[in-house]
């Protein structure tokens, strides 16, 4: 009852200022012809709780004059009965008061806890960022307009605490690795869930051909990040338990613009860009090149103890043929200089019965690898009517095409272009004297012909449409109901002419044309009240969703003409197992308790159940409960005293998260079709039924600590947290003799643990302003146990070069010790052998390895743990100045203590056929007996093989600290948009990957070539990273 | 609002949420859409028809190239130009880590056929024709199966029923092959008792039928030294109408470009886009897996007609085998191969009976042996086409020998030599002088690695331990 009045007398208190206010304000213009009439205005400042507050600036408004509020909160002053008195105070909202109302009461004054006050958005509901329980962490928009991006992810990278981010690949349109406090599943979901404005949406790389590069198309692409209004990331299991079997990897919540009720908003934005490789790597000219290839086959017929001398290949040694004496910088001529515009128009409004916020955007960018373009046009229009008091019914509605022309960067693929080009001879042609491209040649392909001539064009249209409706019964129940669509067509062309080939005449197509349908309807009641000091909320909901895929294709080979791409030119077609659908639904029950007092002790209790198609069926539905508990504890009497504290409060949580990422129908087991004999359809059993499968479960702990400095100026988040992991879902090897290779079985545990740190503050507040914002996270991730049967030699080999052990990371490096190179033949003293104990002795100008099992030779059991891609930390720091109308961002991003295998190194320091390589290791090969060097002697094919090996020479340390992004704006004054009838006008210049340091010898230490989670680390070759500058330009009409 | 009308209003969202969940249950039932999952496979006629086509698909699988590498990979008849796996074999160097020593694919197809064993039954009435020609064929695929595994590897598990479900023993131990064998034999009876008479169609050569179960029985039979049984399975072959040589030597060419011969008796059928691994075994410029030993090209009787089928005579060492690719066959291309791999034809059951009657003996038998070989002799333009018997010892030392010279002209790179020189007690005086092959445990191969890694109770054989 007593809270009630209260919040009524407040209310009419408020209400009645804000009328004398515009009275007053209508009496001061009205009254410059009264005479000034002085009167003494007295009274005391006080806090929300009655408290008074010391050195209240008391000013009158237009005149220099004012005083400063003692410590019990008076104050007195003489002035005009017509003048206004601002009250203004750090960690207070400013107020204004006409004089005559100034009569010795108390003045209000409200804490400017703003950032506290803002509202975050949770799994089904907002709430103030003050009562929260859980781990959750926001990028706003401002984040995000603060630098011109062109995806959604870029926008998180660097600035969330607990998230890491790995740029996959510098390809346009590309997809990039996310984590939310580590990887927790041996699978390959990894990936937290995507919501976009309360709607799960489909997020799976959509990409059918990728035969190269392992790396699809970034799901999230389809959203303008022009139209986001907030990112949050919810980390711990009390924020994302409401969405049960999906979350482990954390749940990204990303809300779009809508419309504020007023005049309409019209803004323009638009930028251009130029974008260049950050770095290119040395590469031997002609000259070095032939030498060093022949000092390779002189040292291999040594090595060999050849009488006849290996007859050296024409293309090494005939400089007069003239597809084979040039002298080409390969770097040069792929890597372009890239141009990119964006332009995004948005315009929102609203009246009292209807909001609106309709955008549209169109980009177009180019890769700095030749041919290499993405361009997409996004719509959206999203709007609320308000029908009665009771309900509103709105709907957002987004499509998005693109197109992307993409081209095979990554990995060793026969069509591969980053380490092609990086080892192509020097000498080889472009050309042939007519003009057209050189084609294959002595085991190489042309990579400017496979960049220019080569198709590889993904097409896609989205349509993402949600409507929903919400019914206020009361003030304190509602009900809301949403049905969403999510619609995705996508047509990929590929085609691979004769000229690229090295079979004559050959020349191979391919098209695959896929729709993916999902429509989601969510139904949920809340329920918020307040009991005096007692606020009591709930939530009960129920939702489903289902997701079909339907994918139709051919391959096409002989095509009877380069000319003709199409498939129906084909010589000979293939492909009928590509035509297929598939589906997938959930089911799921949902609800939420929670209760504060005073807003001082707060608990939340979630759990959902969710049932899956994909899980077996004695498994079916999974519970995945949490609770959690927050004290406000400078809300505590005792902790007043401490006037720099503002706001203290500690979080406690524990819940469980599910993953069910694994192929739709695995626990029913499969019969494949087109097991067939000649004619005759034929079908097969391909997986073996597992009735029990089910979810791998996360159970996560976190305790957190926000802090409130000096009245908001310095605010201070910590988390700390446990994530275990069981019942993983692997892919167990089976005996053959079962007639499968494996089943999908709940097998495991890994574990995550970690800190996060994130600090605000406000350095400058005044004309010049500085504020900076800092993140830093720890993670350390462990596998604590692995089934038995797959274990051989106490790990799980996984690729070629990380393993799987218990006790270790995943994404451990696995492979040979290298501790340097023997000066000597004689240096040798152990007589290490190759391989075998009959194996030949390392000399000089051999590696010394590590003879782990000292049994004098060196084979497959000398190898152990040579690193790991996992960081010890990650960060950003993010610091924005501005002056008048200047404002500055700079934003850098760091990494440190991951290593890298750096693949790339490996073919840039060997000679396995007759490959360019790096300057270092020509100048630096061991030649003479005594040479003290880092690169072994050049022997071409290396018997030896001193650069084959997996070894620890290729593992560097990753770490690395970014200027990622820096940009400088404008905002052209008042006065002159005036005169132009604008609203406002804001010119920027960005520069981005503007400066990286880093003891990383490949392009950019963000990289990550393989696309499997569990096989972190690698550099293949991957599309590079480019330095970009933006011209841009927002008007606001 | 009133209480009472929120009340009614929630009540009537309440109904229709609740309607909602009763389709839980039906939501949550996703059935496969391009494929079949456990429980809905095997539950109609045309269903079992396919399972059985898809035995033949791992057929086709395990025979692409191992047909050639098992049988005569580690033998005399072939040269070696290629690196890795074929020079393993055959410098008798072999690891436990060489593909060929992978059983993968044979256990595919067991499993394919113990499937369509365990599930036929369910949608057959019991001792329906139909159904029952159907288990034939999948007990006949199993046989063949087995038959490979005991030739190869000796001792293998024996597993007879399919793998259904996470708790069966998964981690099988090795069965005697004696066990195997006994089982390779009940199979094909049941096919032979089962299978159809003949299809009437193509289907005559690639699939099983009572006579080519009567065939792979007699080369069972042959394995086991039953050599009664074996004259009787081979008489019930000779007698097939289904089956005749091929008339003359173009036709024997044709036998093997053209597939589908009158005397062929079971063949695993390939096509243009289901192709196998005949063109990188045996013509692929001078980089082909082998290519004629010239200790086999010795070996020919003079005015021997299948010589210039079989190879290019004009070379002194011919880069290709003809046979199968067809006579003067371009090695320069790389397109896969669509010729069908023969198993067994009518001319090896004939000199399987003959060495058969040999081994029973007596003069009579004997000569009936020899009489086996005329046909093939007399095609082949050899003079004499019969032999007499002091005539093939004054040859080639003995009768046996005379129709083991026989079988490995005639049948020569169609997967026999190996398995002949074991079975008949040869391989070790064959090879030792080619690779130092000399000890009996050396004859079957090594179990695969990764095969111990999966299933530590599979020991390795004893000679690769």
């Amino acid at each position: 009852m007593n809270y009630f009045n209260l919040v009524k007398q407040k209310l009419v208190i408020s209400f009645c200022l804000c009328i004398i206010l515009s009275i007053g304000q209508a009496f001061t213009t009205g009254a410059s012809a009264q005479a000034v009439q002085n009167i003494t205005v007295s009274g005391k400042v006080v806090d929300g709780n009655n408290e008074p507050i010391m050195g209240v600036n008391v000013s009158v408004l237009g005149e220099r004059r004012g005083v400063i509020t003692d410590a019990m909160g008076l104050f007195t002053l003489q002035t005009g009965r017509d003048k206004t008195i601002s009250f203004s105070c750090l960690g207070y909202k400013s107020r204004e008061l006409p004089a005559n109302q100034l009569t010795g009461g108390p003045v209000v004054l409200q804490e400017d806890a703003s950032l506290l006050d803002e509202l975050v958005v949770i799994g089904y509901g907002t709430k103030r960022k003050r009562d929260l329980t859980g781990s959750i962490a926001s990028v706003s928009s401002k984040d995000i307009e603060s630098t011109p991006i062109k995806d959604v992810l870029t926008a998180m990278q660097g600035r969330v605490a607990g998230v890491q981010i790995i740029s996959s690949s510098g390809a346009p349109g590309s997809s990039m690795q996310i984590r939310v406090r580590g990887a927790s599943s041996l699978n390959s979901g990894n990936s937290p869930l995507y919501v976009v404005d309360g709607i799960p949406i489909e997020t799976t790389s959509s990409s059918l051909l990728n035969v190269d590069d392992e790396h699809g198309l970034s799901a999230l692409s389809y959203l303008n990040p022009g139209d986001i209004e907030s990112i949050e990331v919810l980390k711990d299991a009390a924020s994302s338990s409401i969405y049960g079997s999906r979350a482990a990897n954390g749940v990204v919540l990303i809300t779009t613009k809508r419309g504020k009720e007023g005049r309409a908003k019209i803004s323009l934005n638009s930028t251009f860009g130029v974008s260049n490789i950050t770095r290119k790597l040395s590469v031997l000219n002609s000259r070095q090149w032939r030498e060093f290839i022949i000092e390779g086959y002189k040292n291999y017929d040594q090595h060999m103890g050849l009488a006849k001398e290996t007859a050296i290949h024409w293309t090494v040694v005939d400089s007069l043929n003239p597809v084979n004496s040039g002298d080409g910088d390969w770097q040069s001529l792929m890597y372009n200089t890239a141009y990119e515009k964006q332009i995004g128009l948005n315009i929102s409004g609203g009246s009292k019965n209807m909001l609106y916020s309709v955008s549209t955007s169109y980009l177009d960018q180019e890769g700095i690898i030749r041919n290499s373009k993405y361009k997409r046009f996004t719509t959206r229009a999203n709007t609320e009517f308000i029908a009665t008091e009771h309900i509103k019914v709105g709907t957002n509605i987004a499509y998005t095409y693109s197109t992307n022309d993409r081209i095979s960067a990554g990995g060793m693929g026969n069509r591969s272009m980053v380490v092609a080009l990086l080892t192509r001879p020097p000498t080889y042609a472009l050309n042939y004297p007519d003009g057209s491209y050189l084609g294959y040649l002595n085991g190489k392909r042309n990579p400017i012909a496979l960049a220019e001539e080569c198709l590889h064009l993904n097409t896609s249209h989205r349509v993402n449409a949600n409507e929903y409706l919400e019914i206020k019964f009361t003030d304190w129940l509602k009900f809301k109901s949403s049905l969403s669509v999510d619609f995705e067509a996508m047509k990929e062309d590929e085609f691979f002419p004769t000229t690229v080939d090295y079979r004559v005449g050959y020349n191979t197509g391919a098209v695959r044309v896929a729709e993916y349908f999902t429509w989601a309807n969510e139904n949920y009641f809340t329920y918020n009240q307040s009991f005096g000091q007692h606020h009591v909320g709930g939530l009960l909901g129920f939702s489903q969703q289902e997701w079909k895929t339907d994918v139709t294709g051919l391959n096409g080979l002989s095509f009877v003409s380069d000319d003709i791409r199409t498939l129906n030119g084909a010589g000979t077609i293939s492909g009928q197992e590509v035509n297929v659908a598939y589906g997938h639904s959930m089911a799921s029950f949902f609800a939420r308790g929670t209760y504060d007092y005073k807003g001082k002790y707060l608990f939340e209790a979630n759990i959902r159940a969710d049932g899956s198609s994909r899980f077996g069926k004695n498994n079916r539905f999974g519970y995945f409960p949490s609770a959690s508990a927050a004290w406000r504890f400078s809300d505590e009497k005792w902790f007043r005293n401490l006037k720099f504290i503002n706001d203290a409060k500690i979080r406690v949580s524990i819940g469980q998260t599910g993953n069910e990422a694994i192929d739709n129908y695995t626990a029913q087991g499969t019969f494949i079709t087109g097991r067939n004999y000649l004619t005759n359809a034929g079908v097969a059993p391909n997986q073996m039924p597992n009735a029990d499968l089910t979810w791998e479960t996360t159970t996560q702990y976190n305790l957190g600590l926000d802090l409130s400095f000096f009245y908001g100026r310095l605010d201070f988040v910590f988390d700390a947290y446990i994530k275990n992991t069981s019942d993983l879902l692997y892919e167990v090897p089976m005996p053959n003799t079962t007639g499968f290779s494996s089943v999908i079985n709940n097998v495991g545990e890994i574990q995550n643990k970690g800190l996060e740190f994130s600090i605000t503050s406000r350095n400058f507040v005044n004309d010049f302003k500085w504020s900076t914002s800092f993140n830093i996270s720890f993670n350390k991730n462990k596998v604590l146990s692995l089934p038995k049967e797959v274990l051989v030699n106490g790990y799980i080999q996984n690729g070629s070069f990380h393993i799987l052990k218990e006790g270790e990371p995943v994404s451990t490096f696995f492979g040979y010790k290298y501790k340097g190179i023997y000066a000597y033949d004689t240096d040798n003293t152990n007589q290490l052998r190759h391989l075998t104990s009959t194996g030949k002795i390392f000399k000089g100008g051999d590696v010394i390895w590590e003879d782990i099992d000292k049994n004098g030779y060196i084979d497959q059991n000398d190898r152990t743990i040579i690193g790991n891609a996992q960081p010890l930390f990650v960060g950003g720091l993010s610091n924005d100045f501005s002056y008048k109308n200047f404002s500055l961002n700079v934003f850098m991003q760091f990494c440190y203590g991951n290593d890298i295998y750096n693949n790339v190194d490996y073919y840039r320091n060997s000679i396995f056929s007759y490959n360019n390589v790096s300057t270092e290791f020509y100048y630096n090969a061991w030649r003479n007996q005594g040479d003290v060097t880092n690169h072994p002697k050049v022997v071409r094919n290396d018997p030896m093989q001193n650069e084959a090996r997996v070894q620890s020479r290729w593992v560097e340390d990753g770490s690395y600290l970014k200027i990622k992004t820096a940009t400088l704006s404008y905002e052209v004054p008042k006065k002159i948009v005036d005169k132009i009838n604008l609203q406002s006008l804001r010119l920027y210049i960005t520069g981005s990957n503007l400066l990286t340091f880093t003891n990383y010898s490949g392009y950019d230490p963000d990289v990550n070539t393989l696309a499997s989670g569990l096989r972190q680390g690698v550099d293949y070759g991957s599309y590079p990273q480019s330095r970009t500058f933006l011209f841009g330009l927002n008007i606001g009409f | 609002m009133t209480m009472k009308k929120i009340n009614y209003k929630i009540i009537i969202l309440g109904v229709t949420l609740l309607s909602l969940f009763s389709c839980v249950d039906s939501l949550l039932d996703k059935k496969p859409i391009s494929s079949f999952s456990a429980e809905s496979f095997y539950r109609t006629q045309d269903q079992a028809k396919a399972g059985v086509f898809g035995i033949y698909n791992g057929l086709q699988s395990v025979m692409h190239t191992n047909f050639s590498t098992w049988g005569e990979g580690r033998a005399d008849n072939v040269k070696i130009k290629h690196a890795g796996e074929p020079t393993f074999l055959h410098n008798n160097t072999l690891t436990a880590d060489i593909s060929s020593a992978d059983w993968t694919s044979l256990y595919t197809l067991v499993s394919r056929a113990n499937y369509a064993i365990a599930n036929i039954p369910k949608v057959f009435p019991e001792g329906d024709p139909t159904g029952n020609q159907l288990i034939g064929q999948a007990r006949a695929l199993r046989a063949l199966a087995y038959f490979y595994l005991v030739r190869v590897w000796g001792d293998v598990p024996l597993i007879l029923e399919p793998y259904t479900q996470t708790g069966q023993d998964l981690f099988v131990s090795r069965d005697n092959s004696e066990l195997v064998l006994n089982q390779i034999e009940e199979d094909l009876k049941f096919a032979a008792a089962n299978c159809v008479d003949k299809f009437n169609n193509t289907n005559d050569r690639i699939m099983f039928n009572k006579g080519s179960a009567n065939g792979l029985l007699t080369q069972v039979y042959m394995w086991r030294k039953k050599y009664s049984d074996a004259i009787a399975t081979a008489d019930l072959v000779l007698a097939n109408p289904l089956y005749t040589l091929v008339p003359n030597i173009a036709a024997w060419g044709k036998m093997f470009s053209d597939s589908y011969s009158t005397e062929s008796i079971f063949e695993v059928g390939y096509n243009d886009t289901q192709t196998n691994g005949l063109r990188v075994l045996y013509a692929i410029g001078s980089d082909a897996r082998y290519s004629p030993s010239t200790r086999f090209m010795a070996t020919f009787e003079p005015g021997d007609l299948r010589q210039s089928y079989i190879y290019d005579v004009t070379q002194a060492e011919p880069k290709a085998v003809w046979k199968y690719l067809g006579k003067g066959v371009s090695d320069q291309i790389s397109t896969p191969s669509k010729q069908n791999i023969i198993l067994i034809r009518l001319a090896d059951i004939m000199m399987l009976k003959a060495e058969a009657l040999n081994k029973a003996g007596g003069s009579a038998n004997i000569s009936n042996a020899l009489k086996l070989l005329e046909p093939i002799r007399m095609r082949a333009g050899l003079t004499p086409a019969l032999l007499t018997e002091s005539q093939a010892i004054a040859m080639y030392g003995s009768v046996e020998n005379a129709i083991l010279h026989e079988r490995s002209v005639e049948l020569s790179f169609e997967g026999h030599r190996w398995f002949d020189l074991v079975r008949t007690g040869k391989a070790i005086s064959t090879m030792q002088p080619i690779n130092g092959l000399s000890d009996t445990r050396n004859l079957v191969w090594p179990i695969h690695i990764s095969t111990i890694n999966k299933n530590p109770n599979i020991v390795q054989n004893e000679f690769y331990r």
